[in-house]
């Protein structure tokens, strides 16, 4: 899967540093290592704006200010935004998110401050991640920043981490489930006794 | 304390920091620039029982049978040690099947080893001058010796794939120790200070995924427990590693490959830190970084208090508190956990007779492991309750309840409170 690095997508505008735990995504799904986006994409930016989830719209925007990600590197609030494939525009990110953003799949271009382009809740964007460019079509207005770093532009040219893994696989085949071969986690584990079972 | 400034002499040649020297030999080259993206070929992979399940689930659904270097990987349990639910039964029988399966034969098992980034402190596993890299962040506690382990969090699924990641070689920050820290304060003291001055806006530099380097007349003194409780007071501020100038204390570094800075080694930014006038902290409800003086917040009553996991785990911790602790009981209201960092560390703390001064105290002892501070999985905290403790974090609902409050201070100040029910000053009860 070779995606594009261009994306077109209406705002949803948050102000500086939303943290990723109880920001992004409540801490109760990290600590359940929940990954299933379908579960997660519900409870998106619920403790900050509980009706964020029945607004957004598969391929909209996030665009924050400063620090956007901050706190604990817990990464299910990016497994939803790239199962919706939303793209992040942002004043700045600490450096683990970032990393944790693009492996998820899911864009992300810093450098982006309200003042340098003013951007409202509901406009329409288009960002080139390779050029930098950003255009508010809603406003007819447009800027540039840093382009994404190379190294990251060809992750989310595979779609994520999962999409390189694909093709370092094909080039190693060694590697392979063999044919025929069971998941040991598909195995029935006969444990029913426990109160609380999860 | 000083400004921060620029060191380092351009005309030291090929002169290069700690930092630089561990990458630049995990990429078999003679020089790494920071800044620059390598892909770094680690000693070991770490990976604990929060992610084991999650890494089978990803490399099996993308076609992935084997991973590229087993012998390289290690697994260990230490996040739900004795299991409380039929998730926890799975999972643990999943990881085990897991391990075979991928023929991961260093895997530690719960009771085998303990406290992720303590018992391979302990047990040599680590060693100095070591590259490795973790899914868990807090593996900057191996700095303690002078190894440097990256935190890849979920890539790590790309490592056990391919044996390595791309890697950002991050700029160092030289933080010079100055003075002698005063009774009652402990290098976890020092961490929530730091923490505080980075998250303030303190000092002209950015510590996001930077490494911070001790060095510095100060350090001298400082035992391998309080090493270890600096680097991991201050990482959840973001920091890529914490180093330390000098060699770790009581390590036989012979034969060990270089892994101090050179001199005129080029450094991002340094300054200097006075440790004379610090006071003992504790970090307020919601981060490492909301750092206070206990004075001012004695009294504040507590239900639970924590001393250990990979915040304050080492055995010098556990003598520290219990020479607060000896001859006295807690308060009535008060539950308290001891969490040895290692299997270890549980057998000396026996042997020794400190576990007779904890259970004396009306302490509980738990397995080696991260304790109550994974999510609460052991000894958690209920809504409307008070902690404090020497865990790694107090972010919302850490320890259990999201409404709950969860201080952070060293081993001294969480036995002071113990013992008082409130929040107190370890400098009194050591008077």
């Amino acid at each position: 899967m070779i995606k594009s690095l261009q994306k077109t997508g209406r705002c949803h505008v948050f102000g500086d540093s939303i943290p990723l735990d109880e920001g992004v995504m409540a801490f109760a799904f990290a600590i359940g290592r929940i990954t299933d986006p379908a579960e997660l994409i519900p409870h998106l930016f619920e403790c900050i704006d509980p009706s964020f989830a029945s607004r957004v719209m598969p391929g909209d925007f996030v665009v924050a200010g400063k620090d956007f990600g901050c706190g604990k590197p817990h990464f299910q609030g990016f497994i939803a935004m790239a199962a919706l494939d939303m793209g992040v525009l942002c004043g700045s990110m600490p450096r683990t998110s970032l990393r944790g953003a693009i492996s998820k799949g899911l864009p992300v271009l810093t450098g982006w401050s309200p003042q340098h382009l003013p951007i409202s809740d509901g406009d329409v964007i288009e960002v080139s991640m390779e050029t930098g460019m950003i255009k508010n079509i809603t406003q007819k207005s447009s800027a540039s920043v840093e382009p994404m770093p190379i190294v990251l532009q060809d992750i989310i040219r595979h779609g994520g981490v999962g999409g390189q893994l694909k093709g370092w696989l094909d080039q190693h085949p060694q590697l392979q489930l063999q044919p025929g071969a069971v998941s040991v986690l598909q195995q029935d584990i006969p444990i029913k006794w426990m109160k609380g079972a999860q | 304390m000083g400004k921060a400034e620029q060191s380092g002499s351009p005309s030291s040649g090929r002169a290069m920091n700690a930092t630089q020297k561990m990458f630049a030999r995990a990429c078999s080259r003679d020089w790494v620039t920071p800044g620059e993206v390598v892909y770094p070929d680690p000693e070991l992979v770490i990976v604990h029982d929060g992610f084991v399940e999650t890494a089978y689930k990803e490399l099996t659904g993308l076609g992935y049978g084997r991973i590229t270097t087993p012998e390289k990987v290690i697994f260990l349990t230490d996040h739900e040690v004795s299991y409380s639910s039929q998730r926890a039964v799975e999972r643990g029988r999943n990881i085990r099947s897991i391990a075979k399966e991928w023929e991961v034969d260093q895997f530690f098992d719960v009771g085998r080893g303990g406290q992720g980034h303590i018992f391979p402190i302990e047990s040599g596993l680590i060693r100095p001058g070591m590259f490795v890299m973790c899914y868990d962040m807090h593996c900057t506690n191996f700095g303690a010796v002078g190894a440097l382990a990256m935190a890849v969090g979920p890539e790590v699924t790309s490592v056990l794939a391919t044996g390595t990641i791309w890697t950002e070689v991050p700029h160092t920050i030289n933080i010079r120790l100055q003075g002698q820290m005063p009774k009652g304060t402990h290098a976890r003291d020092i961490g929530f200070l730091l923490s505080h001055g980075f998250a303030s806006g303190r000092w002209a530099f950015n510590h996001d995924y930077r490494v911070i380097e001790f060095g510095g007349p100060g350090l001298v003194g400082f035992s391998l427990a309080a090493r270890v409780a600096l680097c991991n007071s201050i990482t959840e501020m973001g920091v890529a590693n914490v180093l330390f100038n000098e060699p770790p204390p009581g390590i036989n570094v012979s034969g060990v490959p270089d892994f101090l800075s050179d001199p005129g080694a080029t450094y991002e930014a340094s300054i200097d830190f006075d440790l004379s006038h610090i006071e003992p902290q504790v970090a307020l409800p919601g981060g490492p970084d909301r750092a206070a003086n206990v004075a001012d917040h004695v009294g504040r009553p507590v239900d639970h208090a924590v001393i250990g996991s990979c915040g304050s785990g080492m055995y010098q911790d556990f003598v520290d508190a219990a020479e607060i602790m000896r001859g006295r009981r807690i308060a009535d209201r008060v539950r308290m956990f001891v969490v040895p960092g290692s299997t270890a560390t549980a057998k000396r703390l026996a042997n020794e007779g400190l576990t007779q001064v904890f259970i004396d105290a009306g302490a509980m002892i738990l397995p080696s492991g991260c304790g109550p501070c994974a999510g609460g999985s052991m000894g958690p905290l209920g809504p409307g309750e008070v902690s404090i403790a020497t865990a790694a974090t107090n972010h919302t609902g850490r320890f259990g309840a999201k409404e709950a409050e969860i201080y952070l201070g060293s081993p001294l100040t969480v036995a002071a409170s113990a013992l008082s029910g409130c929040l107190a000053d370890p400098r009194k009860s050591l008077q």
